[in-house]
């Protein structure tokens, strides 16, 4: 009887279990590295089989047109042509057959292709290389890939590890071994995964790939420091010496046949890479993911004007040789606390949050809605996350009036105004949000590619002719 | 062998788990989408007396505009009550069908309370949240519009501070930020800029 009754609480326990496992699944997604952005694409499952949305994957890349005739979706990707079918294996991309190792499907309009096809699909479509690691649901497209190489070094012993860009992992320095988590870099492995050293200080390396990052595991038998040098090329694991040797004399340099690259911390025989140029504004598109904003139309959700706004911005900004950054280059939902940290550590001079409103006509610029600073609130001292702004409202309003000033010049109406909007009031720089309304009566013009291209040409005017005034204030 | 009996009382349990669950998010959703029942302004004693002005500042979304008006009303003397009558009469403007704002049907206000004559608290209920239109401008109207009508009926405020159904809320539709305070003056500032 105890038996019994043990199962029949383990079949219980195993039902609930099963429910509430369904109800903390996340959402799948697959990370995609680009040369030119990366970002993220939700996977849709059917039949047991992951598919990516081709609108989502490719319109971060290049210039996109897509067109549903019928069960057939048209496409052409910077140029090149591809006809897909509803249902339907065989495609035809650039005129050539292709077999796809699922069907393709039309979902609302939108066309699906199986994640197994991507590494095939796209070097036909974009003349560009792409690895799919399907375990991990990682996408490397282009020479976006990072590597490294591990170097034992000793006399001090140490462990060099040399990556072809610069990195910032969270570094995890834990009894024996040291953990580097790689989040965002495109970071690949070289060769095989674990890697065993015959060393009294090293016993071993490995490297995991998994969907929330990559992490390179540094087995230990001494306790140890990390330390960064080369700009951030260069990770050094070095053993912790009980007694430290004397401290060398600034004077007497180490022979330069010691100087191997990258060895000593901070030091380096070869020249530094040209640092990379700092944006000069983030374009952070609101919403996202299931934050869909305002439904400007039965077919129209507001996360979806403000990314095509923010894409096309930056495009134009980029034509005018101007860096950018954005927030978010897909469908993925930010907290507002993560727009602002991304905004005030992108070393950028402005940022500007998109909205799209049904309501009214043309554009709306905002500043935040905050009290002037007081004298003693300049940038360096320490103030609290919502009133962060504060120091910078005048930049913002320099940002406003001539974002506002070449939109009239374009012939688009602009009105301006303060309003507690986040995360305006936590930016430290110049902050401005532009709210865009359609010109006439109908929301479905907001949607149109005319309409988003004068908005977003008559803004990065505005951004383009601010440069000079705001790089010099920061 | 496990009996009959048993596998019976084991399904009945689980049966009854998820029913129970189901009909727990039945009467969550439904709990959400119906919220309080709007008040229809009669919490209150029914106000006698002479009539006295009321100022009440209503937003015009073609325009961008707040334009106060005056409309005469027996007031009550409390403070809380006084506001709060001004922005039912304000909101029930907006639900008239030609508003210049429109707002969602049932959209009320359920409390005004002061802390001090300097600070109130306005206790919104959930349908004026749950069917304000979405959009930066549309809610920044609404916001300084009923920011602006306390402020007339109540001189000596300096700050505003709004709930949903006693409850902070981040965002009133997605837009305008709820979750801390109004400064009057800088509203009144930012609106003398409007229409």
């Amino acid at each position: 009887m105890p038996n019994k009754h043990a199962i029949a609480v383990r079949v219980t326990a195993l039902l609930l279990m099963l429910l509430a496992a369904g109800f903390a699944a996340e959402p799948r997604r697959i990370s995609v590295y680009a040369p030119q952005a990366v970002y993220q694409v939700d996977i849709l499952v059917r039949d047991g089989v992951d598919y990516v949305g081709l609108t989502d994957l490719l319109e971060p890349l290049g210039r996109l047109e897509s067109r549903v005739e019928g069960k057939k979706l048209k496409l052409t990707f910077n140029g090149a042509d591809a006809e897909f079918q509803d249902g339907k294996r065989q495609c035809h991309v650039r005129s050539n057959k292709q077999e796809l190792p699922g069907n393709f499907l039309l979902v609302d309009g939108r066309g699906y292709i199986p994640a197994a096809a991507i590494a095939q699909f796209l070097p036909r479509l974009s003349d560009q290389a792409a690895d799919f690691h399907p375990a991990s649901r990682r996408l490397f497209i282009g020479s976006s890939q990072l590597h490294f190489s591990a170097e034992l070094r000793h006399a001090p012993a140490r462990l060099v590890l040399s990556f072809s860009a610069p990195v910032s992992p969270s570094t995890f320095i834990e009894k024996n071994r040291v953990r580097l988590l790689f989040r965002r870099e495109p970071l690949v492995g070289s060769g095989a995964d674990t890697v065993s050293y015959n060393d009294p200080f090293v016993q071993s390396t490995s490297f995991v790939e998994s969907p929330s990052g990559t992490e390179l595991l540094v087995n230990l038998l001494q306790p140890a420091t990390i330390s960064t040098s080369d700009g951030g090329r260069t990770l050094t694991v070095s053993a912790v010496v009980p007694q430290a040797p004397p401290p060398a004399t600034p004077a007497a340099p180490p022979a330069p046949s010691a100087l191997a690259p990258g060895a000593a911390q901070g030091q380096t025989s070869q020249p530094r890479p040209a640092p990379r140029p700092h944006p000069f504004v983030i374009i952070d598109a609101a919403h996202g993911g299931s934050d869909t904003g305002a439904m400007l139309s039965p077919a129209l959700a507001e996360k979806n004007i403000t990314l095509a706004l923010a894409r096309r911005l930056q495009k134009e900004l980029e034509a005018r040789g101007i860096p950018v950054v954005v927030t978010r280059a897909g469908d993925n939902l930010l907290t507002w606390d993560q727009r602002a940290v991304s905004a005030n550590t992108s070393h950028s001079s402005l940022y500007v949050s998109l909205h799209a409103s049904a309501s009214g006509h043309g554009v709306r610029v905002y500043t935040a809605l905050l009290p002037a600073p007081e004298p003693s609130q300049n940038r360096r001292v320490f103030m609290p996350w919502e009133l962060a702004q504060s120091p910078f409202l005048a930049q913002s309003g320099t940002a406003s009036a001539a974002l506002a000033a070449e939109c009239t010049a374009a012939g688009v109406p602009v009105r301006s105004s303060a309003v507690t909007l986040r995360p305006l009031n936590s930016i430290t720089l110049a902050a401005v949000a532009v709210e865009v309304a359609p010109l006439g009566s109908a929301a479905e013009e907001l949607g149109t590619p005319e309409y988003q291209q004068k908005v977003a040409a008559a803004l990065a005017s505005g951004i383009a002719a601010l440069r000079s005034r705001l790089e010099g204030a920061q | 062998m496990i009996s009959r009996k048993l596998q019976y009382i084991v399904l009945a349990l689980v049966l009854a788990i998820l029913v129970m669950g189901a009909y727990l998010v039945h009467l969550k959703r439904k709990a959400e989408s119906i919220g309080t029942p709007p008040v229809a302004g009669a919490l209150t004693a029914p106000v006698s007396g002479p009539a006295e002005q009321m100022v009440l500042y209503l937003a015009n979304d073609e325009e961008y505009a707040l334009r106060p008006i005056a409309v005469s009303s027996a007031l009550p003397s409390d403070s809380g009550e006084r506001g709060r009558l001004a922005l039912h009469t304000v909101i029930a403007r907006y639900l008239q069908k030609d508003s210049a704002h429109p707002l969602g049907a049932g959209s009320d206000v359920h409390d005004v309370y002061l802390l001090d004559p300097t600070s109130a608290v306005v206790n919104l209920n959930a349908a004026f949240a749950a069917t304000h239109p979405s959009g930066v401008e549309v809610e920044q109207l609404s916001i300084f519009s009923l920011v602006l009508t306390l402020k007339a009926q109540l001189p000596e405020l300096t700050r505003v501070r709004f709930l949903i159904e006693g409850k902070p809320r981040d965002t009133l539709a997605g837009h305008l930020d709820l979750s801390g305070w109004y400064d009057v003056a800088l509203v009144s500032q930012v609106s003398s800029g409007l229409k």
